[in-house]
């Protein structure tokens, strides 16, 4: 890293008076500041609205911002070529990203082919033998673990780099919406290398699907299945991890939650399905689903049970008695695996999991605050969709074409992997593989991907994210970037971006060459008083409209980048 | 004394040169002398749900009968056991807080927690932190709440942190500043630091939230930035572990020593949620390690604040809920009601369990399966508002409550 020192700075900007003064001020020790407190008081701050309709933004920039990752050069102008309206580029558009394999996304697979990843596409059953029976590590060594995580490590890293090339962006978004939905950490101890498939077998081949199969290949993973414990549910003494977040998260929500109470008080619809449900629905679920559990006979002394990894119904452990869930009565000695399907089926069908799906998805695509309007029409859609094989593509177009989604901008802020993704994209970085010091730097932001412990996934309010950490880190990560400090690392990892090629030569003076990177990065015009900010970074000691040397756009071009990437501008959608 | 009046003035210096190469005063801060009468309160939530039970089991009578029966892989050993009284005793992993019990500096109460029905995580940590158990409609959380309604408001060059992420119990309190270790509290500086710290005040001229929180880090980072180039030396001896909670300790414990003006920290420590295989051994195992990170940490916290910070200190250790008396065939406990709060301070009535204790007979559970809460959480904490932290408007805090008298925080 070829950061500039103190001195540098000081012999190089001539501010060496104020440099000493502000050097004077480190304390000698012990470090101890200060003061004298202070008097002043914090006021609430605003919350983050979205902007009134008249200040909406091309619908471009809402689209590049909210159906992608952000734009990447060139992005905004094609979306205006998609039609005569801004109607009918959105409905093009948004056809477009909702078939995936109807785009072309060459560039990306020539890059992922040069980079080497040695896991992704192992199977279930290859990634539990490989890398947790027959690791050939030794215990103590290093490698060992190394070899253990490498999947779970890849599958991070490759999601970054595609949120950053692929053009199948909603595509990308959506992964991570489901990611966050059916959490699971990625590094569980017992289950890390099983994380690519989940990923790559559950996730992505689901998110245009069928909800009720999504549930089932779910709950049927072994990486959900060890993340949540019911691959030890058994009927001796069942464990109600994964029953609790089934219906809690993964279904009707906690809004659907009546607390501990009767089963019998609690009010039927039309169809005798309970409206809501309590603790003992969840003691019942997981009655059904004992059994449900992983081929990994690990200590070797169980009947009729192997080592490859895979899902294993396993019928010594199953409850057989009866069961009551949500108000429907379920006989004793089922077939085998039926007790939970049925729960399945309940859920995937029942209103108030497709408002909460509804209401999870319109506050990520459109606004925090969750019109609801729009959430009613989405999850009407889901119930009337709900038995064809593509039900959450007919959802998210509901969703993306509805006025809401075109009226709305600004009632959100990028989360930190937005935030990362789109500023690479609007810089049009080259990336190799992923430097240590680019992840290490990210995750600092607070988002770590698949990185979040509890079953409930990262937030998706702004509240959640507008934290001095995500904000500082945020600032680093930008400085870092544009200053080129992770060009090469011993492993031939690198991010390397070129300001000045990208930018017109023509361009000299500290103004054109600030709104030219204003309107490259955003897209659209700042406040003024930003804008003149910006700018005077850029100028240094020379007027605005004065033509600039080399030495000084080289010197300050980074820092006028960096700014436009680091205002409150940048960090909405 | 000579020498703090030279430091102040010193610094007073030094905020003019900060605030001249800014081009902007630091936002929302102006300096003046003020020596606040009250605690630093830090707040340490341990995610997941603990499993107060096995913290604080019974060790004796009809109680450790039921105990020993409804856990028969998982029980403490009473003669493992650190007897706290006739009846109760602690897990030896947190023997390092045994003597802080001994010394009357902590003290435990039982059966205490949220009193409204739910086993969900969630709902109970949103309703625990935003202070109104069954509404999820409040806008802000009860620290917030304090420090809004505290008397003099909330002031200070940096009145507020969390460890490492803002929690409910901060919603909407814009003076929080989230910090993961004071170390990396540091803004890169490329050469023009100086000069884009000046732009970004212009940049950040808002009022929204995203607007405040900018200002608020460049602020931070301002203050921080003498600590945070240097390395850190605990007081006593004081050795903190090399883990999270060590780090977000240790990070509160500098923060105090700044002296500038601390009145809130909250400290977050997850991995509680043990539904499966919760211990090897007595002290081997997940249960056992993450006490024993606990116990440690928090111990060489106090013995690192014991340099004259302890008696203006109160520290509160609280989880969503407790785990149920039965354990199931996973070697874990789901999830349960009734728990166990910590308190740790110079003011504490140590030495002692409070609370009602309700038995774990199968008609004295809550729902037959859990242990029952006798004492409202919001009990405890509207204690320490009156007692230690200058704030008689409990009811403000916590609203439709009044606390009584526990008699954990003197006053």
């Amino acid at each position: 890293m070829t950061q500039i020192s103190r001195r540098d700075f000081i012999r190089l900007t001539g501010l060496t008076a104020a440099a000493s003064a502000l050097a004077a001020c480190a304390p000698d020790q012990p470090p101890s500041v200060s003061p004298a407190a202070p008097q002043a008081t914090y006021a609430p701050a605003e919350p983050i609205l979205p902007v009134p309709p008249e200040n909406l933004p091309d619908l471009s920039i809402i689209a590049l911002n909210r159906l992608a990752f952000g734009p990447r050069p060139g992005d905004l102008e094609a979306f205006q070529s998609l039609g005569a309206t801004d109607e009918e580029r959105l409905a093009a558009y948004v056809e477009q990203q909702l078939n995936p394999d109807s785009i072309d996304d060459s560039e990306w697979e020539a890059r992922l082919a040069s980079l080497d990843f040695e896991t992704l596409n192992k199977s279930l059953e290859d990634l539990f033998r490989e890398h947790i029976v027959e690791n050939p590590y030794d215990d103590n060594d290093d490698r060992h673990w190394q070899w253990f995580v490498l999947p779970a490590d890849e599958t991070a890293e490759v999601t970054f780099l595609k949120a950053i090339y692929s053009r199948r962006q909603l595509q990308e978004l959506l992964a991570d919406f489901w990611h966050n939905h059916f959490n699971v950490y990625g590094w569980h101890e017992d289950a890390t290398p099983l994380f690519a498939s989940y990923d790559r077998d559950v996730i992505r081949a689901h998110l245009f699907g069928n909800f009720r199969q999504f549930l089932e290949a779910v709950a049927s993973h072994p990486s959900m299945l060890y993340y949540l414990d019911n691959r030890s549910n058994s009927d001796a003494g069942p464990n109600e991890n994964f029953a609790r977040e089934l219906f809690e998260l993964h279904t009707l929500g906690a809004e659907s939650y009546l607390g501990v109470r009767d089963q019998a008080a609690v009010e039927k619809d039309a169809s005798g399905v309970a409206v809501g449900y309590v603790d003992n629905d969840v003691y019942e679920a997981a009655r059904c689903f004992t059994g449900w559990r992983v081929d990994d006979d690990t200590g070797e002394w169980e009947d009729d049970v192997g080592m490859s990894g895979r899902f294993l119904y396993y019928k010594p452990w199953h409850d057989r008695f009866n069961k009551l869930i949500l108000g429907q009565y379920l006989p004793a000695d089922q077939e085998d695996m039926q007790d939970a399907r049925d729960v399945l089926d309940l859920l995937a069908a029942h209103p108030g999991t497709a408002r909460h799906i509804a209401r999870k998805l319109v506050r990520r695509f459109v606004s925090d605050d969750a019109p609801e309007s729009l959430v009613q029409a989405a999850a009407d859609a889901f119930l009337a969709h709900k038995d064809s094989p593509d039900q959450l593509r007919q959802v998210y177009r509901v969703i993306l074409l509805s006025p809401e989604f075109r009226q709305t901008w600004g009632g959100k802020i990028k989360r930190p992997f937005e935030f990362a993704a789109a500023m690479f994209r609007a810089l049009n970085a080259d990336f190799a593989r992923v430097p240590d010091g680019i992840r290490w730097t990210y995750t600092m932001m607070g988002q770590g991907l698949f990185e979040h412990h509890p079953p409930d996934g990262y937030p998706d309010e702004a509240a959640a994210w507008a934290n001095s950490m995500a904000m500082l880190y945020g600032w680093n990560l930008t400085v870092g970037v544009v200053e080129n400090w992770w060009n090469e690392d011993e492993e031939g990892r690198r991010a390397v971006i070129d300001l000045r090629a990208q930018t017109p030569p023509e361009s000299r003076t500290a103004a054109s060459l600030t709104d030219f990177w204003i309107a490259r990065l955003l897209g659209r015009a700042l406040p003024e008083d930003s804008r003149q900010a910006i700018i005077k970074v850029m100028a240094g000691d020379y007027a605005p409209d004065a033509e600039l040397s080399d030495d000084d756009i080289n010197w300050r071009l980074s820092s006028a980048v960096a700014l436009v990437l680091m205002t409150p501008e940048f960090r909405m959608r | 004394m000579n020498t703090k009046i030279s430091r102040r003035q010193f610094m007073q210096g030094c905020s003019a040169a900060i605030a001249a190469m800014a081009g902007a005063r630091l936002t929302n801060v102006a300096f003046a002398a003020q020596d606040s009468p009250n605690d630093t309160l830090v707040v340490v939530f341990l995610r997941g749900g603990w499993d107060a039970l096995n913290v604080v089991p019974p060790l004796a009578g009809d109680d450790r009968g039921f105990y020993e029966k409804a856990r028969p892989g998982l029980k403490i050993p009473d003669n493992a056991l650190l007897p706290l009284n006739d009846q109760f005793g602690l897990h030896p992993a947190l023997d390092p807080l045994y003597d802080l019990y001994q010394q009357g500096h902590l003290g435990i109460v039982h059966a205490v927690g949220l009193n409204f029905d739910t086993r969900s995580h969630f709902d109970a940590m949103e309703y625990i932190e935003l202070g109104t158990p069954g509404s999820k409609a409040t806008t802000s959380g009860w620290i917030t709440r304090h420090l809004q309604s505290a008397p003099g408001g909330t002031s200070g060059l940096l009145p507020v942190i969390a460890a490492p992420s803002q929690p409910t119990a901060l919603l909407g309190a814009t003076a929080t500043v989230s910090m993961s270790s004071v170390g990396d509290f540091t803004q890169w500086d490329n050469g023009l630091l100086a000069e884009q710290q000046v732009a970004l005040r212009r940049l950040y001229n808002g009022d929204t939230l995203l607007h405040q929180v900018g200002l608020r880090t460049l602020d931070a980072v301002q203050a921080v930035a003498p600590v945070a180039e240097t390395e850190y030396r605990p007081s006593n001896g004081a050795r903190y572990e090399e883990d999270e909670l060590g780090t977000q300790l240790k990070t509160v414990a500098q923060m105090i020593k700044m002296d500038a003006g601390l009145k809130v920290a909250t400290v977050d420590f997850g991995g509680w949620d043990m539904h499966e295989y919760e211990s090897w051994s007595v002290n081997d195992g997940w249960m056992p390690n993450q006490l024993r990170s606990l116990g440690s940490n928090l111990a060489n916290f106090y013995l690192d604040l014991d340099s004259g910070y302890t008696d203006r200190l109160s520290v509160v250790v609280i989880s969503e809920f407790g785990r149920r008396l039965a354990q199931n065939d996973s070697q874990g406990t789901d999830h349960g009601h009734g728990s166990v709060m910590l308190a740790l301070g110079g003011a504490v009535n140590g030495g002692q369990v409070y609370g009602a204790w309700p038995g774990l007979h199968n008609d004295q559970l809550y729902d037959h399966a859990d242990l029952a809460v006798t004492t409202d959480y919001r009990q405890v904490l509207g204690e320490l508002l009156v007692n230690r932290l200058g704030n008689p408007n409990v009811g403000e805090v916590f609203p439709g409550f009044e606390a009584g008298g526990l008699g954990v925080f003197a006053k």
